[in-house]
């Protein structure tokens, strides 16, 4: 019997520590597009995003959305455009899911595989340099995604009959914490 | 019940205490539903859509429209100089009059793509679009009121007389509104 019960008791801790997944939750961040045209430079800005990260046997999953009618430009009828050329009430969020080993989270910089879901389209980028900044126990990620409007089929808007440019970098710049 | 099934019965207990079926799973990857964003911003809403799209198409062709009326409004303008004084023409004044009427016909119809755009409920006004719709105040009136006075100033010169009354602010409401009119296109156009 006592054979039995430290095998059992062995089994359960080996539970325990397999069960011992990491949850991370977004404690704050900021995405901004970047849009140039001839004669403007425009940042829209979101501070919006929500995001949970779990991890499991060494293996993280994470999900970053935010609201596409939460990005800022300073100017409503920018805004309103934007909107309306990315589809966002048809797609109400843009989302970014990205998967990592658990160890890159102490790294200093990674280099991330990831899947945007945007105005309709799916896109994946791989390799994406970010850079990884521990405070305490909160692990702050930036970066920026090469994004173009080609990418999710989304028409280049113009003004004064001059399209703005096919580029759109997205910065990303999130404060993670464990749950 | 005897020693050897009771000792079985307890280590099954045991095991199945530690072991509940959803921790030996492993975590799904985290979902939208997750988030816990409200269902008003998560779901799609196909009619906002196409309220948006008509409004973008409505401003695409306000933004045109306004373009090409600059060409006649500057070159009413500029006709203006030579449509006023002593020594002017009739013919002048007939293409200054034309010039006039295409520049206010082609504002009128840039206007009421602006203003029959659909509305987005609850956006705010914010940023060079404010300046853009203020100075509509300015241009509106004076492009309804810029062709009354020529016309009164234009009668009075086919009369031989000399321009006088309220017909004489013509030129200066028309330079009013076309500054007023410039500035709204620079304010959406340019950053200050």
């Amino acid at each position: 019997m006592r054979n039995k019960l430290a095998l059992s008791l062995f089994f359960a801790l080996a539970a325990l520590v397999c069960a011992a997944d990491q949850q991370w939750v977004l404690q704050e961040s900021t995405l901004s597009y970047h849009v140039s045209h001839p004669l403007h430079q425009t940042e829209g800005v979101s501070h919006a995003a929500r995001g949970k990260g779990v991890c499991h046997d060494g293996q993280c999953d994470f999900l970053i959305a935010a609201p596409v009618k939460s990005f800022d430009s300073g100017d409503s009828n920018r805004d309103l455009h934007m909107l309306q050329a990315t589809h966002g009430a048809q797609f109400p969020l843009v989302s970014v899911r990205a998967k990592l080993p658990e160890s890159a989270l102490t790294s200093p910089s990674i280099h991330l595989d990831l899947e945007i879901q945007f105005a309709g389209q799916t896109v994946q980028y791989k390799q994406i340099p970010f850079q990884v900044t521990t405070q305490g126990s909160a692990s702050r990620i930036s970066g920026t995604i090469p994004a173009t409007l080609a990418d999710f089929k989304i028409d280049p808007p113009s003004l004064l009959s001059i399209a703005v440019k096919n580029e759109i970098p997205v910065r990303v710049d999130m404060t993670w914490r464990p749950q | 019940m005897g020693a050897a099934s009771l000792e079985q019965s307890l280590s099954h207990v045991t095991l199945a205490a530690f072991f509940p079926q959803d921790q030996t799973k492993p975590p799904a990857a985290p979902s939208i539903g997750d988030l816990g964003f409200p269902e008003a911003q998560t779901k799609p809403d196909p009619l906002a859509q196409a309220r948006l799209d008509k409004r973008t198409h409505m401003l695409k062709i306000h933004q045109r429209l306004g373009l090409i009326t600059t060409v006649p409004l500057i070159a009413t303008v500029i006709t203006g100089g030579m449509a006023g004084g002593h020594q002017t023409s009739s013919t002048s004044r007939d293409l200054h009059a034309a010039l006039g009427s295409v520049t206010a016909g082609l504002y009128l119809t840039t206007a009421y793509y602006s203003v029959f755009a659909p509305k987005v409920a609850g956006a705010t006004t914010r940023g060079p679009i404010r300046l853009h719709k203020t100075l509509a105040w300015i241009h509106g009136p004076g492009m309804i009121l810029t062709p009354v006075l020529g016309a009164m100033a234009f009668e009075q010169k086919s009369r031989g007389e000399k321009v006088h009354g309220i017909a004489s602010a013509h030129g200066a409401v028309a330079i009013v509104t076309a500054g007023a009119y410039g500035l709204a296109i620079a304010a959406v156009s340019f950053k200050f």
